[in-house]
């Protein structure tokens, strides 16, 4: 009897978590293989949704914008945390306006940068061509090998503060007798941040990475407001191509079509990705 | 307390449910109209009323956000207002939907209507709305830009070829002749391209909408006339970032000589620079071969579901008038007769007004907000080098046809 009651204490979250996931994740399942009519068509809308171009550029596109955010993302974050980490003047203040990417609300975030970028009024350009480094201003935008580029720089730009704050708490943790022991034995600064800190972090690494990965591959906001996937699909990535299909051309079949196909491949790379990186208990390097 | 508090909102319920209830009464005539005329709206409903004891206009004030939405929802729903303004396009999906009345035995002096208008709402052989408001684009130019490039302001391009001289002409030092658009949203390049392909014989499906004909030699060399302006340095570097504000942006700034839009940008513009002189020209065609624009404007409709449709006529035909009707348009009133008020006697409108006879409908396909995107991405491509016209274009055309079959 006992255990039931704590059941019927649970049921009602549980009732309103299924409605809110369980319900909406199968009912894409359903759209996926039926027309706007409700018939029942089989792989139709797949096949629909695979035959253009677009789908397979997005795909590409995706998986550049993901490899490079993530890159540079962690790279980035991972250096800023070491140097945070330093005692020096100051070293609060520092670390909260470093932080300040990653609280500006996208939206607004993107507009500025799309701003800044503008081949006729944008900052960028005017710096660039006011001191001299460039001769005329540069379509970041609107030239196909500087988009996506520009594209990854805004979101590393946002994101990297974020690997920088879980990285620094990581290394906090790290006893100060590992140093100790390591300056002993003749350690140079390097060999500190490389036999020492880095080994120390990898769980937080790991961790941030798959969220990381996870959070590009949902990002729509950052690219739709500025280029809405443009020029020419050129920083189309499906989560927008799933977008457009679904509230731009009312095509919610196909869409969902896409979202179940995606959500397979999105599930497979974070298998694999936990399955290689994640750290096994007691291993020491 | 707590029970006289529920007895107080239970009548308050009852008393808001009765007045909606009687809201609508035998004689009256609920209206949507959209929030930029309301104004005007209300004078003449309060003129109809006076004149008109027993009948109550209601007046129901529309945004253009979500207003196909909220219009579709509220027809099919069977819970419609009297009268609706939309935009002509939308009125042939109402028609074929069976949501509204044939408005044939309403409209007075048919032949006083321009022709495309009456075209525009017409289905299966009735009118099925009354149009209002007509629009289409032309050339807005910096006179003063004209006279530094030697050219005459007075005399304005009349052929491509006189247009892309006078925008090679016009563009240096910074300023670019003859600004183009190739971003934002798509409907901002429709506009302002598929005119030039109309003009030269061409289209983007064949009248029958079974077949895509955007690389026919006629439209291809349209699409090259638009695109060239940017190829050749004619329009701004960032024109692959630029809708139609953008052009106004910079046309204000002086960077533009010269951009296609309509007679509703130049209030704006002699607001924020009061210093350009401004000029408007009809739409450069090929040498011996007629103008073309887009033809946008606002309908009347009366709903299936209506609950008035006999006081709701009478109405309509009190705001069509010639002289109503050019009251209450914020462009051009579609009946020829009410463009002579002398409220259009301008000479900065006057291009506008020769464009409105060139104008013509978009074609009503399920599709076609996914034809015109599959249209779009091959401007980009050609703005952006990856394809020459013609390569492009093919590749549009074969993915045309795959959403008409």
């Amino acid at each position: 009897m006992k255990s039931n009651t704590g059941l019927v204490f649970a049921l009602p979250a549980l009732i309103v978590l299924f409605m809110l996931i369980a319900y909406p994740v199968f009912y894409t399942g359903w759209l996926s293989v039926t027309n706007d009519q409700g018939q029942f068509t089989g792989l139709q809308n797949f096949s629909a949704v695979l035959r253009p171009r677009v789908t397979t550029q997005a795909l590409w596109n995706t998986l550049w914008w993901v490899a490079g955010s993530i890159f540079f993302q962690v790279l980035l974050g991972v250096t800023a945390a070491i140097l945070l980490n330093q005692n020096f003047m100051g070293r609060a203040l520092v670390r909260s306006i470093a932080l300040i990417p990653w609280v500006i609300p996208g939206i607004v975030a993107a507009t500025t940068w799309a701003w800044m970028f503008h081949t006729e009024f944008g900052i960028i350009n005017y710096m660039l061509t006011s001191t001299g480094a460039l001769d005329e201003p540069v379509g970041w935008l609107t030239r196909s090998n500087t988009v996506m580029p520009a594209m990854i720089a805004i979101n590393v730009w946002k994101l990297f503060p974020f690997v920088a704050i879980m990285v620094l708490a990581g290394l906090q943790t790290i006893p100060q007798e590992l140093y100790e022991a390591a300056r002993m034995d003749g350690a140079s600064y390097w060999e500190e941040v490389r036999h020492v800190m880095l080994p120390q972090i990898r769980p937080v690494i790991t961790a941030v990475t798959l969220l990381l990965v996870i959070w590009a591959l949902n990002a729509i906001t950052i690219i739709y407001a500025i280029t809405r996937g443009g020029p020419a699909n050129r920083t189309v990535i499906t989560p927008i191509q799933i977008f457009r299909l679904a509230f731009e051309n009312v095509e919610f079949n196909q869409a969902a079509a896409l979202s179940v196909m995606f959500f397979a491949v999105v599930m497979l790379i974070v298998l694999a990705y936990s399955k290689a990186f994640a750290s096994q208990p007691g291993e020491v390097q | 307390m707590k029970l006289l508090k529920l007895a107080g909102f239970f009548a308050l319920s009852v008393l808001s449910t009765v007045t909606m209830n009687t809201g609508a009464q035998a004689g009256d005539v609920v209206w949507w109209a959209p929030n930029w005329g309301e104004e005007r709206a209300r004078t003449l409903a309060q003129k109809y009323m006076a004149a008109n004891a027993g009948t109550n206009i209601k007046i129901e004030v529309t945004v253009a956000n979500g207003l196909p939405e909220r219009v579709l929802t509220a027809m099919r729903s069977g819970a419609a207002p009297d009268i609706i303004e939309v935009q002509h396009g939308w009125v042939n999906g109402y028609a074929q939907g069976d949501l509204i009345v044939p408005l044939d035995d309403t409209i007075q002096d048919k032949e006083d209507y321009v022709k495309a208008a009456i075209n525009y709402v017409s289905w299966n052989g009735k009118i099925w709305a009354m149009p209002y408001r007509i629009e289409t684009h032309g050339v807005i130019y910096n006179k003063d830009h004209f006279k530094e490039a030697g050219l005459d302001p007075e005399k304005p391009p009349k052929t491509w070829d006189d247009l892309i001289a006078a925008a090679k002409a016009l563009t240096k030092s910074g300023r670019y002749g003859f600004g183009i658009t190739g971003g934002g949203e798509v409907g901002n390049t429709i506009f302002r391209s598929l005119p030039f392909i109309w003009m030269n014989g061409g289209d983007i499906i064949s009248p029958d909408m079974k077949k895509a004909v955007l690389n026919s030699p006629e439209a291809v060399k349209a699409v090259e006339f638009y695109t060239n302006f940017y190829k050749q340095g004619l329009a701004p570097k960032s024109t692959l970032e630029n809708d139609g504000l953008a052009l106004r942006r910079l046309f204000i700034a002086g960077t533009v000589s010269a951009y296609q839009s309509g007679q509703f940008d130049l209030p704006a513009i002699q607001k924020e620079n009061p210093n350009i002189k401004l000029g408007a020209m009809m739409i450069p065609a090929p040498a011996g071969k007629q103008t073309a624009a887009v033809l946008g404007g606002w309908s009347y409709v009366i709903p299936k579901s209506a609950k008035n449709p006999v006081e709701s006529k009478k109405f309509l035909q009190f705001l069509n008038t010639t002289e109503n009707q050019g009251y209450y348009t914020d462009t051009f009133p579609a009946r020829t007769s009410s463009i002579k008020l002398p409220r259009f006697d301008d000479s900065m409108l006057k291009p506008f007004a020769e464009m409105l006879p060139y104008g013509r409908p978009v074609p009503v396909h399920k599709n076609w907000v996914k034809i015109v995107q599959a249209y779009f991405d091959g401007i980009q491509r050609i703005l952006l080098g990856d394809q020459s016209v013609q390569k492009s274009m093919d590749e549009a055309n074969e993915e045309i046809q795959a959403l008409l079959n």
